[in-house]
């Protein structure tokens, strides 16, 4: 964490216990750093231990064992009795709480603001009701709000009515829980607005929210908890546009942003229940990389591959893993028409590309731009004439023999045209066994069961009827299912999709993206989604490489692409769409979130 | 429960349940066999008059003879101008007995009132507040038999004890019989110890159920979240259990306070009669021995009115409490 | 009269589960105690409680073991005859406030609109009417007999009961599962008897066990203040003949005397409280205590 001046809160190896049975450990050795005038946020699900970080720092859980260090400008409040906190408490570190229903009902705001001026500089009831008064009008809400009661008021006006609580004290630390949850767009762009204000007045600010967005234009660093235990921790922009935990990773596909086109995905299962005793890393369940050391013991804090450390993940794989990393990809062709050479035909030139854990990577561009060779060469259907190609570090070009046919394995394609993909003479079941028979795994039954697993898991029948059928017999997006099934049996780490959506009715085209969706969610695959439809790339992608004639000419997000293209055919391609009027109405909105 | 009302509907519904309450007096014993002077042909009571010409003139005198509705127009209009009947066993107005009688009933139940109303409000937040712990444990279980105990039985043991076995209160009425007193403190101090019995025992009975309630509202309200804000808000405790919580829980206190009001009044008969107390239970009682039903009649008349009149003003301490009552 | 009033009322699971909660338990036990005082007493006892058995105030001995009045009847009669009188109004107020109040109280919840105004506004009405005095009231006029005092405590306790039960009642209508059931078809007496009356099994045998609380509270106060059944006999009465007896103090007789039937009615009632606050808790089953963990 970049630090322009000593922290004014310190926070080290905090642990909040509830007394159970089961205990609860509601935060795990948490440590964190905020400076003046900075906004520290902190993100995490709904049970992660946000509010209880926010009572803990507050001195508010007698009924929990708070240990660790816990520091405001250098004096340590942990062992504070009860007059040292009240001392503390909103003079120093003020809260701004999620419910509006903090505010008491029966009391009018103006003297539930004057009351901390009251209590704690002991003014009289004018002196202090002005202050409130000014404090009300700092915020936005005027001092007409005085005598209202919160009832009298909106869910925005009692949030903006509970800064003016919080900042009446000019406290150095400001702890806000979900400023903006609930409120409408125009009355959250006050409140960060404001929170701006008083960021730059000075204020250390405490973020706790799930809303990325406001996160995004507030907070220097965040920190990512998971069920109490810190997952992430870095710049914000770092965090939060490169997450690097797998859970950070997760929920920020998890949280609908506005100007996204992509669809959301959950994190697959869900989190240990309070109190249950884990060994190893709390989001092992839940993450679609773990191996064996995961299991072990809690990854400690470490910076990811290739960065300097202002941002540390707690994953025993460093944070998610590149599945696949092409450098330098060149395949040109020599044309042979009527025994006449015409010089080569660049189809692929000088690509690289990465593809991590989970990530899906679109590939559009007009016809004959080397989408298709591209992705043949990343699973080297076709041997490139130059470049690099590594699958979970491994070199898949150097590979040969038995290295080269474990690598394969994991790396699969899926074609365009299913017919062509499945032997006529297969069935369902034989077609999609074959390549666990070829590869030798496991026990005849134990393939068979595997088969059986597969094919649900694409969402075709399990009968046994249906395992006898022929190509022939099936339609394009049952066959085309068949074909997923195949691709996916062995249970690759990348899967390239060429066009496969191309040739189904939209209803099944539907069907399928959903489906590539889900299996993402459940397996973490890194997927290479080629098509020339911009529109179905958007859908699934979470960065779209655009291709004109062999080279990339420009690699953005979804949002970012719709936003503002950078290059000529990008926006050419959107045109092409075809809907330029819904095209239109989600570039604006995507200006609006920037 | 804890439902609001609106004074003027409040003050609609207590003209309603009073007008009803004086047909009802009206309409009870001329719709009862007999009549109501029954007791004058009753030979066990002290009136009874066995000469029927002397029966027929006291009929007319008390204008029994005339129609329904000229008698019912005739009660009313009397009830209007304060004239409650007249006595048949003393041979007085029933308006100068009342008037006898209500200042005491009143002094009992006034201060049995304010007192359970402030002791269940403190005691309730304290109680919530320590919830679980051997003091609210105690208190608990304490005010939930003292709630189910009747007046008159915690009046006797009550009296059993601190007026025989530790004779230090005396054993019953309002003052000491035929006592010269030095000055007016001093008597003043008589009434004062004859008042300690009876109005500790109507203000614990008051208090059991009061204090069940606040403790109960008390404790839903510590969950609240303005609770946690006005602890964050680092506010010494008392100021937290005593405007924020009390504040929050003096609404439902007031409301259980006006339907007690009724409860006040029954308990404060029953504690006469065991202190031999010369409020408007002792007048009731002597009446019922008397089978004096004028006197019956305006007795319970009047107490009826005490019960709607601080029903009354219960309700608009809640409106002044919380404004938010009014505009429901 | 047989065992205790709640027996009739609560379902199966609802006796055991107030069986299992200690408060029920040591209620049950005092009116298991005032029971077998009603019914065991008139077997033991060799007199009746109006009979003039002893010298006056006589103090207890093998044949009185509660001694003697002032007029020299067997106190420990009058204790057993008053409580076969307690339990008898217990159980005959406390049934016909639940059939009136409970069927009030179901109907205006059940119809809603303008019966259930209309009930209301009754029960409104009836809700500030000064009880005891109106009692008092129609006690003399109607001259005392013990199913008449029971009739009229119902006739004076249902609007409580038609409150409680109302509420109930609209609660549960409005609950998704009963307007799911309502919404596949089901008609109303299968709704009654499948989701409401199981649940308002516990509501009614809580207001059974109050207005039995009232009743016997009422009874006996009715009888304190002269207006009880004069041919039957009553703790109430026993109480004031006790009280009324100017120089009880000055004798030892209020041990025996008076004592007796005070903690007789004490036992009883908080016997039936205890018992109501276990029906309660289990009608309930949300009492547990404030988690903190549970929203971290």
């Amino acid at each position: 964490m970049s630090l322009a001046s000593a922290p004014v809160l310190d926070l080290a190896g905090l642990t909040v216990t509830y007394p159970g049975p089961p205990p609860v450990r509601a935060v795990d050795d948490l440590d964190l750093r905020l400076a003046p005038g900075r906004c520290l946020g902190v993100l995490g699900e709904s049970g992660s231990g946000k509010t209880s970080l926010a009572k803990a720092l507050l001195g508010l859980l007698p009924e929990a064992r708070v240990e660790g260090r816990l520091r405001l400008a250098g004096r340590d409040l942990a062992g504070l009795d009860e007059a040292g906190w009240q001392a503390v408490r909103w003079r120093r570190l003020a809260l701004v709480p999620q419910s509006t229903a903090s505010l008491h009902p029966a009391l009018s705001i103006g003297a539930q603001i004057a009351e901390p001026l009251r209590v704690h500089e002991g003014l009289a009831r004018g002196e202090a009701s002005a202050r409130a008064a000014a404090a009300l009008e700092d915020v936005g809400l005027g001092a007409a709000a005085l005598e209202r009661t919160p009832e009298e008021l909106s869910g925005g006006q009692r949030r903006l009515a509970l800064l003016a609580m919080a900042l009446v004290l000019d406290p150095e630390v400001v702890v806000l829980d979900e400023p903006t949850a609930g409120l409408d767009l125009l009355s959250r762009a006050r409140v960060l607005a404001l929170l701006g204000r008083i960021r730059a007045a000075g204020t250390a600010l405490l973020l706790i929210t799930h809303d990325l967005d406001a996160l995004r234009g507030l907070a220097d660093d965040v920190a990512v908890l998971y069920r109490g235990w810190l997952a992430e921790r870095g710049p914000a922009a770092r965090v939060l546009d490169d997450p690097r935990a797998p859970f950070t990773w997760g929920l920020a596909n998890a949280v609908p942003t506005l100007g996204d086109v992509k669809d959301l995905r959950g994190i697959r299962g869900a989190p240990p229940e309070p109190g249950e005793v884990v060994q190893g890393c709390p989001f092992l369940e839940r993450c679609t990389q773990a191996v064996a050391a995961c299991e072990q013991r809690r990854p400690p804090l470490v910076a990811p591959e290739g960065e300097d450390g202002a941002r540390l993940v707690a994953c025993a794989r460093g944070g998610r893993v590149p599945v696949l990393r092409a450098r330098g990809l060149a395949k040109a062709y020599r044309p042979r028409r009527g025994g006449r050479r015409r010089g080569e035909v660049a189809a692929v030139d000088d690509v690289s590309l990465e593809v991590g854990e989970g990530e899906a990577v679109g590939l559009v561009g007009p016809t004959g731009a080397g989408k298709s060779t591209l992705g043949q060469l990343l699973v080297r259907l076709v041997e490139p004439d130059a470049g690099s190609v590594e699958l979970e570090g491994r070199d898949l070009l150097a590979a040969r023999g038995a290295d080269l046919a474990a690598l394969r394995r994991r790396a699969q394609l899926l074609f365009q045209d299913p017919y062509e993909a499945l032997s006529p003479r297969l069935s369902v079941a034989e077609a999609v066994r074959e390549p666990l028979d070829v590869a030798g795994v496991g026990t005849p039954a134990e393939r068979d069961a595997e088969v059986a697993g597969v094919l649900a898991e694409v969402r075709l029948p399990s009968s046994p009827a249906f395992a006898e059928r022929r190509a022939h017999e099936l339609s394009g997006g049952q066959l085309q299912r068949v074909a997923l099934a195949r691709a996916l049996v062995l249970r690759p780490k990348l899967l390239v999709a060429d066009e496969s959506v191309a040739m189904l009715d939209p209803s099944e085209q539907t069907k399928l993206l959903a489906l590539l969706r889900d299996l993402q969610v459940e397996r973490g695959m890194a997927m290479v989604v080629v098509s020339h439809d911009l529109a179905v790339v958007l859908r699934v992608a979470d960065r779209v490489v655009v291709l004109d004639e062999g080279r990339i000419v420009e690699e953005a997000t979804g949002a970012e692409l719709l936003a503002a293209p950078q290059h000529p055919l990008t926006a050419e391609l959107l045109a092409a769409a075809g809907r330029p009027g819904a095209l239109l109405g989600e570039r604006s909105l995507a200006r609006q979130a920037r | 429960m804890a439902e609001r009302r609106r004074p003027a509907v409040s003050a609609a519904l207590s003209g309603l349940t009073l007008a009803a309450l004086v047909v009802l007096v009206f309409a009870l014993p001329r719709a009862l066999p007999g009549d109501p002077l029954a007791a004058l042909d009753d030979p066990t009571s002290g009136v009874a008059i066995t000469d029927p010409e002397l029966r027929e003139r006291v009929l007319a005198h008390y204008g029994l003879d005339q129609p329904l509705p000229e008698q019912f127009a005739g009660y009313v209009g009397g009830l209007a101008t304060g004239d409650l009947g007249w006595s048949i066993a003393r041979n007085a107005p029933v308006s100068g007995l009342v008037a006898a009688h209500l200042p005491w009933t009143l002094l009992l139940m006034g201060p049995a009132l304010l007192l359970s109303t402030a002791a269940s409000y403190v005691l309730g937040i304290l109680a919530a507040w320590h919830r679980g712990r051997t003091g609210d444990r105690v208190a608990l279980v304490g005010l939930t038999a003292l709630r189910a105990i009747p007046e008159y039985v915690l009046a006797t043991l009550l009296l059993i004890a601190f007026a025989v076995l530790l004779p230090v209160l005396p054993v019953g009425g309002a003052r000491t019989p035929f006592a010269e007193h030095g000055s007016g403190l001093a008597a003043l101090a008589d009434v004062g110890a004859h008042l300690v019995l009876p109005l500790a025992t109507l203000t614990l009975s008051l208090t059991a159920t009061l204090f069940l309630l606040q403790r109960h509202t008390v404790v839903a309200v510590l969950g609240a979240d303005h609770m946690l804000l006005a602890e964050a808000k680092g506010l010494p405790l008392r100021r937290r259990q005593f405007v924020h919580a009390g504040r929050s829980a003096l609404l439902p206190l007031l409301t259980a306070v006006g339907l007690q009001v009724a409860f006040a009044a029954q308990g404060a008969v029953f504690v006469e009669a065991v202190f031999a107390y010369p409020g408007m239970g002792s007048l009731l009682l002597e009446a019922v021995a008397a089978r004096d039903y004028p006197v019956l009649e305006g007795a319970f008349l009047v107490l009826a009115l005490v019960v709607l009149a601080v029903n009354l003003l219960v309700d608009l301490a809640a409106r002044w409490v919380d404004p938010r009552s009014a505009a429901s | 009269m047989s065992a205790h009033p709640t027996d009739a009322a609560a379902p199966e699971g609802g006796l055991r589960a107030l069986w299992a909660s200690p408060t029920a338990r040591v209620g049950l036990g005092l009116l298991g105690a005032v029971a077998l005082l009603a019914l065991l007493g008139p077997l033991l006892l060799a007199h009746g409680p109006r009979e003039l058995v002893a010298a006056p105030l006589a103090p207890p001995s093998a044949g009185l073991p509660l001694g003697a009045n002032a007029v020299g009847q067997d106190l420990a009669a009058q204790l057993a005859a008053g409580a076969r009188t307690s339990l008898a109004v217990a159980l005959l107020a406390g049934a016909g406030t639940v059939a009136l109040g409970g069927t009030i109280g179901l109907a205006a919840g059940w119809f809603g609109g303008t019966v259930e105004a209309a009930t209301m506004r009754v029960v409104d009405l009836a809700l500030v009417v000064p009880r005891l005095p109106l009692l008092v009231l129609v006690g003399a006029y109607l001259g005392p007999s013990t199913p008449l005092i029971a009739a009229t405590i119902s006739l004076v306790f249902w609007p409580g009961t038609a409150r409680i039960v109302r509420a109930q009642t609209r609660s549960l209508r409005t609950r998704a599962h009963v307007r799911a059931s309502r919404g596949f078809g089901a008609g109303a007496r299968h709704v009654m008897r499948r989701h409401l009356l199981p649940e308002l099994a516990l509501v009614l045998a809580a207001a059974l066990v109050a207005a039995a609380s009232r009743a016997v509270l009422l009874e006996a106060g009715l009888a304190f203040l002269g207006l009880g059944d004069p041919t039957g006999a009553s703790w109430g009465r026993t109480l004031r003949d006790a009280i009324e007896f100017s120089g009880l103090f000055y004798t030892p007789a209020w041990q025996w005397w008076l004592l007796p039937p005070t903690l007789a009615i004490s036992a009883l009632l908080i016997g039936l409280t205890l018992t109501g606050v276990g029906l309660e808790g289990g009608s309930n089953p949300r009492t547990s205590r404030h988690r903190p963990g549970a929203t971290p």
